[in-house]
């Protein structure tokens, strides 16, 4: 709705050769002389079909829909990649943590290590350390296989930079969350108890600590996974991946607004899927949650 | 010193000698346990008594290997079926806990894994010590249940702790606990936080399983009514060390150290009508630096000169009682014992 109060010239290619009809006739197209209300409840029509409009900066007069159709599979494929990269090393990175930071004095070792890692990650600015990424990975691995700089859709080698990059942060995220909510679970009664029964270490950390530590976890783990499929700005103009990480500053630049609006939109929607996909699967992992929402499950 | 055997011909199932464990906080040691020793015997209910940070938790949690990462134990034996278990690796006492050894522990909201069903919390222990699986082990998981007095077994094995109420989680963990037929069963202050209505009945459900399964039970508690209602044997922990160990009735009616008489004296259930209630002066000494000799001595108004400079021997009274207070020496002035005894406990 704000967007109805910038400067009209955001709806047309060009504003400024425009006769005072043609500005009025373009308007009437968008319904955009109407009262408030009608276009809003027009908005509503539009955008349950799925219809999303038009693009008029971007490239004129071809619909959103399809714009965006174009370049989202590549985006979300990477991103998906780099979530799983991020979850496979993070995971197992913050269970050691966990586990070294109480266990013997020599086993600490892998916590401090952990720790600075995570704290690299976190306090060096992304767009440095891809840069670091960019330049010293392409180098190292071009060592063993020819690689360009730059993205390749078919060549799967350049893939393995941008993956890496973008799964840095959620990675290190990943560790210190589980790290931390491991050890907090570590000192809870019920372990002690499990250690009473005679379980090992390791089931215990695997059986009982870890899942207990991963509920909270969990219910953040959709977003920060379409989190990382949106953020891939940064990671997709440094490789030249044509995906959808630039299309909103892009637009918003261009002052394409029927883009930005659908991009808002879009994003809007997925941020909310992302929170009830997290209810979802912390309900799914947490029976006290399951059972309040349904009464009586047995 | 040769394995004690009592009137019953029942010889110690667990013999402590002189065990000394220490905490490292913030680079200090604290001594928390000093050169403790007791023996409990085979199928004996033995009750553990003392104010809060004696030390009681520590002692049961040093006979199962659980202290926490910055404890130890620096010298002494814990004996149990000719080994010492002061001296096991981590991978040895996995054979001994919940096996040989197992716990009940205080708080039952607290002590159940909440994302795990009750059944698979018994499974696991009859699966790690008894290698029972699938079918036989929830057979045997459920015979448990009924044991431990919980209705609906088939319905309750598949329930999630939140499902339970707080006394039949208590339950629920006795069901843990006796599912590997331990022969050792310490229950540290197993109804305190369980509603007084419900009290009694797990005290009763721990007395009867006691006898099915015929366990050596070790009680902790706080509560001199749960010890008159299932102890055969007390004793009581001041500063981590006993400083008396008697039957029930010897302790309950000639108490010989005045830390126990003043153990009993604050006990509302056996003051009588119309005193004034008793409370110990002054608090527990301060465990980082070393005590010299008595340490109840300063809060003691019979302390004699000496109790300040030795720690007083145990002297013996009876085959079964033993205390540690240097009034028990023959030398010691004659010194005038408060009334404690109790009408209604005993
Ligand atoms: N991990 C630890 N680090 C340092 N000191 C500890 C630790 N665990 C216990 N202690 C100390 O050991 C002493 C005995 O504690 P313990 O828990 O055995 O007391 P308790 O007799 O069981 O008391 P309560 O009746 O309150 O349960 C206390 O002074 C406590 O501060
Ligand atoms: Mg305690």
């Amino acid at each position: 709705m704000l967007l109805r109060l910038m400067p009209l010239e955001g709806y047309f290619n060009n504003y400024e050769k425009l006769t005072p009809t043609q500005i009025k006739v373009g308007l009437a197209k968008l319904w955009l002389d109407r009262p408030m209300a009608v276009q809003l409840g027009h908005f509503w029509q539009d955008t349950l079909r799925g219809e999303l409009g038009v693009s008029n900066k971007y490239r004129v007069n071809y619909p959103i829909g399809k714009i965006i159709a174009s370049k989202a599979p590549l985006s979300i494929q990477i991103g998906l990649m780099a979530v799983t990269l991020a979850f496979l090393l993070g995971m197992p990175l913050g269970i050691l943590m966990a586990r070294s930071a109480r266990g013997h004095s020599r086993l600490k070792i892998w916590d401090r290590f952990g720790t600075v890692v995570v704290v690299v990650i976190q306090a060096v600015p992304a767009s440095v350390y891809y840069l670091f990424i960019q330049i010293y990975g392409t180098e190292l691995l071009g060592k063993f296989f020819p690689l360009p700089t730059l993205f390749a859709r078919d060549n799967p080698l350049t893939w393995i930079l941008p993956v890496f990059s973008l799964s840095l942060s959620t990675m290190a995220w990943s560790a210190m969350w589980i790290r931390r909510y491991m050890a907090d679970e570590s000192t809870k009664d019920y372990v002690l108890l499990a250690r009473a029964k005679g379980v090992p270490a390791a089931a215990i950390s695997r059986r009982h600590i870890f899942r207990n530590a991963f509920v909270p976890l969990v219910q953040s783990v959709p977003t920060t996974i379409l989190l990382t499929l949106m953020g891939s700005l940064y990671v997709e103009s440094r490789f030249s991946i044509p995906g959808m990480g630039g299309l909103l500053v892009d637009v918003i630049k261009r002052q394409d607004n029927t883009m930005v609006q659908a991009l808002v939109l879009v994003y809007s929607g997925i941020s909310i899927v992302g929170l009830l996909l997290g209810d979802v699967a912390m309900a799914l992992l947490d029976p006290r949650v399951r059972f309040a929402g349904k009464g009586d499950a047995r | 010193m040769a394995v004690d055997t009592d009137r019953d011909g029942r010889g110690a199932i667990l013999s402590v000698r002189s065990l000394n464990v220490d905490f490292t906080l913030r680079g200090a040691r604290h001594r928390v346990l000093r050169d403790v020793s007791l023996d409990v015997r085979r199928g004996e209910n033995l009750a553990i008594v003392g104010e809060s940070g004696s030390g009681k938790s520590v002692f049961c949690k040093s006979l199962m290997g659980l202290l926490d990462a910055n404890g130890r134990v620096e010298s002494g034996e814990i004996l149990y079926e000719g080994a010492d278990l002061a001296t096991l690796t981590e991978k040895e006492w996995l054979k001994i806990r919940g096996k040989e050894i197992a716990i009940v522990m205080q708080d039952p909201m607290t002590s159940l894994n909440p994302l795990i069903p009750i059944g698979r919390q018994i499974t696991e222990a009859l699966r790690l010590h008894r290698g029972l699986k699938g079918k036989a082990a929830r057979e045997a998981a459920m015979g448990y249940l009924r044991d431990v007095g919980i209705a609906q077994p088939e319905l309750r094995f598949k329930q999630y702790p939140h499902e339970f109420s707080g006394g039949m989680r208590q339950r629920a963990v006795i069901a843990i606990a006796i599912a590997c037929r331990p022969k050792i069963l310490i229950c540290d202050e197993p109804t305190t936080a369980i509603d007084v209505t419900i009290q009694a009945q797990i005290l009763d459900l721990l007395l009867s399983l006691q006898q099915k399964y015929q366990l050596t039970t070790i009680y902790i508690t706080h509560d001199l009514g749960v010890v008159a209602r299932v102890a055969d044997r007390v004793a009581v922990m001041y500063a981590g060390d006993f400083v008396e160990i008697g039957t029930t009735e010897e302790i309950f009616y000639d108490p010989r150290h005045p830390y126990v008489w003043a153990l009993l004296s604050s006990m509302p259930q056996l003051a009588k009508k119309g005193e004034n209630l008793y409370s110990i002066e002054g608090s527990p000494p301060d465990l980082s630096s070393p005590l010299a000799g008595d340490a109840f001595a300063p809060r003691n108004r019979y302390a004699l000169k000496i109790d300040f400079v030795r720690r007083p021997p145990l002297f013996s009274l009876t085959e079964t009682h033993q205390a540690r207070s240097w009034l028990l020496d023959p030398r010691a002035p004659k010194h005038e014992r408060p009334e404690t005894k109790g009408g209604g406990a005993g």
